[in-house]
């Protein structure tokens, strides 16, 4: 019994380590930028299937995981500089706008790639199992996941709190106004906030699909785990991002293992009742 | 001797590291018409808020009357006889003129909740509401949306809901302000003219206005009160010339 | 708009809508009758966009689930009509006092939350197919019977729900009137004002959401008695998105808005499917420019066109 905890342990933390690339970009945005981004589980499909095709030309997982990225940090600025910005701080305007434009990149998706579940190609080193201690044997790939998610919010967590930018950035979360008052180009910031969350949301596209397979309507499920990361973590905060990501990951991970027809309520219980006390979310403030 | 109208013991407000408001007391009999003079910053609008309850006091008292209210939300507050303006304009921009009377004069009715028969059938609210809007002299704009309203107007209309809410003690937070001098003669002389079973308590910035109606004055600075008197002793006493007029 | 034109108008549509079944063919009458069922779920989510600023994305859930319970009595345990559809309009007003609660949040977290209530239910009916049946759903549903005379036909439900439209409307047309419609649109126009002359505004919130819960309901049966079958994808987050955008291209705030939103969405989504696969794209692409260039819906650009104005505000 105490093998299958581990081993749902483990689970959750994977499915948390994409969650946080997912969802540090999404509360950072909120955080500095006052945007809510729904197109960003569209990001994140995009991300994979670009990725996908680049692991069929080139055969490069390394270089698909950077494609995806790349792509997708670019589409994710035209889309935040020409469309987004259009709105201003109407909260309601931005969710149907980015819905919309979800939609859109969804359908094209699909008109592209088809309707099947696609599994991104990972190599060949990645693609057995790894025994642990304990007599555990886990998918590599997994594993490595979870190092890939501690290097991001390792990388994030200096960045944030260990540079000049982001010192800025944080200053920007706290009082826009005095940042841009203060003469910093807060354009500048914008952009290169806005294209590093795209550039995360792109990259996590190709690492699940590696794992949880690229399919039309995968980018409402990401995106709705993610929503509840920042829910629950409270939006505008990387810490909260990290957090609530594990929290969400370990609580689905054995919601399905205990109780598979109500994974989803063992998952959003305990959001609810969260928010019932603390609408900001853990780490949030409020606004 | 009668119940004072606002007895305010020991009030503080603290925001994280700063203390804008500090160990106020003070007591305002019924009728009385008292003025809150200080510089900008000296924590008068924030009093204000703490006594209506439109945030929370961290330290003190507050007795509305022979009601303890200080752990009264702000609506319960109200309908026990508090009114208020804002200093900046806080009216239904979106309703019209008459609609943003009868919203005050809803809120301590229960007929608020009615959801089945529409307002037109409701021919006495429709009429306190226009006499409402002539107290003031807008009746004549009552079916033009708040919006279009000029910055005066919306002055006397920010008055007439506070006035809707059949208030015992007014906190008018210098209602004046903005306004050209011919719209400022016109709302002090109906501040001047209210009853006087309603219990004034106003912030002023123009020291004329406020001199010439209030019976009182309490000056504050920094949070504190640092005087209070007749308006002569006010403006008189030095301590306040420096404050107001002090070291540059 | 002059009252007497506006009732004149009211009643050549009804005429209209009325007649045609005598000329049109199965394709409209099967449109129109959809178009006054999400028509109304449109309203229901209006009442609470439109009057008290609140923009919620979980009304498929009230639909589903009032829509899967009248189903599942009367399908699996043979209930009456008239017991399963008051129930399914129950249940659905039940999940609404539960989700009510989130009225305590404001701004882009009560958006949020609304979403992840709407995917529990959603998540709900798909993985628990024991009881929802799953991907498939609940299957043959039967029309009702309305005082003896059953609906079975196309037609004969058609006049059913142009009648129940017709009253909805009117209904709804006396409750945003009312002195509660006037509390609504107070709130979402200033909050602070209303607890300044002695509103708790968390109370109204929570009535108009558990009122509007029970409208999108009343959707869900009506839903699924004409459908006849009912599956998770009726719970899913399209469905709420699409609810609001109809109330939206309509003209949020108004009384006809969200039922002409419906009708614009529907034809659309009709028409660009027949000849272009990409439907959910165009969809999106509707969204985009509604948002952007005509925020005020269909009757906000009639009404600038009126006065001369550049529509969009």
């Amino acid at each position: 019994m105490t093998t299958s905890a581990i081993l749902q342990a483990i689970n959750g933390a994977s499915l948390a380590a994409l969650l946080f690339l997912l969802a540090s970009g999404f509360t950072l945005s909120f955080g500095l930028m006052r945007v809510v981004n729904m197109a960003h589980g569209a990001y994140y499909l995009l991300g994979g299937y670009v990725g996908l095709t680049v692991v069929r030309i080139t055969g490069s997982f390394w270089l698909a995981i950077f494609a995806g990225g790349a792509a997708i940090a670019l589409l994710g600025l035209f889309i935040d500089r020409v469309l987004i910005r259009r709105t201003g701080e109407n909260h309601l305007a931005q969710v149907l706008l980015t819905v919309g434009i979800a939609f859109v990149i969804g359908d094209l998706a699909l008109w592209t790639w088809g309707g099947d579940n696609l599994k991104v190609p990972v190599p060949m080193f990645l693609r057995g199992a790894v025994e642990l201690p304990g007599g555990i044997v886990y998918p590599a790939f997994r594993l490595m996941l979870i190092g890939i998610g501690l290097v991001v919010a390792l990388l994030l967590w200096l960045l944030y709190h260990k540079t000049q930018l982001g010192a800025v950035v944080r200053a920007g979360v706290d009082d826009r106004e005095m940042v841009a008052a203060n003469g910093i180009h807060v354009d500048r910031l914008f952009m290169v906030v806005s294209a590093l969350a795209s550039f995360l949301a792109g990259m996590a596209g190709v690492v699940g699909g590696a794992f949880l397979t690229l399919y039309p309507g995968a980018e409402w499920e990401i995106l709705v785990f993610a929503l509840v990361v920042v829910i629950v973590g409270g939006l505008g905060s990387l810490e909260g991002a990290m957090i609530g990501a594990l929290i969400v990951g370990l609580l689905d991970a054995y919601g399905r293992w205990l109780l598979p027809e109500f994974s989803y309520f063992v998952l959003f219980g305990p959001m609810a009742i969260l928010m019932l006390f603390r609408p900001t979310g853990l780490f949030g403030k409020a606004h | 001797m009668s119940v004072p109208a606002i007895q305010l013991v020991g009030i503080g407000k603290r925001y994280g590291g700063l203390q804008a408001v500090e160990s106020v007391s003070l007591t305002v009999a019924a009728g009385e018409r008292r003025v809150l003079i200080g510089p900008n910053g000296a924590g008068k609008t924030t009093l204000f808020h703490c006594v209506t309850g439109t945030v929370r006091a961290t330290s003190g008292s507050i007795r509305l009357f022979d009601t303890d209210v200080t752990r009264l939300d702000e609506a319960r507050r109200t309908r026990l006889g508090m009114g208020r303006t804002f200093q900046i304009s806080n009216v239904f921009m979106d309703l019209t003129v008459v609609e943003n009377v009868l919203l005050a004069l809803l809120g301590k009715d229960r007929r608020k909740w009615t959801a089945y028969r529409p307002l037109r059938m409701y021919p006495g609210l429709h009429e306190e509401a226009i006499a409402g809007l002539s107290a003031v002299g807008l009746e004549s704009r009552a079916n033009e949306l708040v919006r279009l309203l000029s910055y005066g107007e919306r002055r006397q209309l920010e008055l007439a809901l506070a006035l809707a809410t059949a208030p015992r003690v007014l906190f008018l937070d210098e209602p004046c302000a903005g306004l050209s001098p011919s719209e400022r003669q016109l709302l002090s002389r109906l501040i001047s003219a209210l009853p006087r079973d309603i219990t004034l308590l106003m912030i002023e910035h123009d020291m004329d206005v406020a001199l010439a109606l209030a019976d009182r004055v309490t000056v504050l600075h920094r949070g504190k009160v640092i005087l209070e008197g007749s308006p002569d002793e006010v403006q008189a006493d030095p301590e306040v010339r420096e404050v107001y007029f002090g070291h540059v | 708009m002059d009252r007497k034109l506006a009732i004149v108008l009211a009643l050549v549509c009804v005429a209209i809508a009325a007649l045609l079944p005598l000329v049109a063919g199965p394709f409209w009458i099967a449109l129109l009758t959809q178009m006054f069922i999400f028509g109304l779920l449109a309203l229901s989510v209006d009442l609470l966009l439109g009057h008290a600023g609140l923009f919620s994305l979980c009304h498929a859930a009230f639909f589903s689930v009032a829509a899967y319970t009248t189903a599942i009595l009367q399908v699996r345990y043979g209930v009456s009509t008239a017991l399963a559809a008051p129930a399914g309009i129950v249940a659905g007003t039940l999940l609404g006092m539960l989700f009510g609660l989130s009225v305590r949040t404001r701004g882009v977290y009560f958006i949020l939350i609304t979403i992840a209530l709407g995917y529990i239910v959603w998540g709900v009916a798909y993985r628990w197919s024991s009881f929802t049946g799953g991907d498939n759903g609940v299957t043959n549903v039967p029309r009702p019977a309305l005082a003896g005379y059953g609906l079975e036909s196309m037609t004969s439900y058609y006049y059913f729900m142009l009648a129940v439209i017709v009253l909805s409307l009117l209904a709804y047309r006396v409750l945003v009137s009312s002195p509660f419609g006037l509390t609504l649109r107070g709130i979402k126009t200033s909050e602070s004002r209303m607890t300044s002359v002695g509103f708790r505004p968390n109370r109204h919130l929570y009535a108009a959401f558990v009122l509007s819960a029970a409208i999108a309901s009343f959707a869900g049966v009506l839903y699924v008695y004409y459908n006849r079958f009912v599956n998770p994808v009726s719970a899913s987050f399209p469905i709420s998105v699409e609810a609001v955008l109809m109330a939206i291209v309509g003209g949020s705030g108004t009384i006809v808005g969200p039922l002409l939103g419906s009708g614009i969405v529907l034809a659309l989504r009709n028409w660009v499917s027949s000849f272009f696969e990409l439907h959910a794209a165009v969809m999106g692409l509707v969204f985009i420019a509604v948002v952007l260039w005509a925020p005020g819906g269909l009757v906000g650009l009639l009404e600038s066109f009126r006065n001369g104005r550049r529509p969009g505000r």
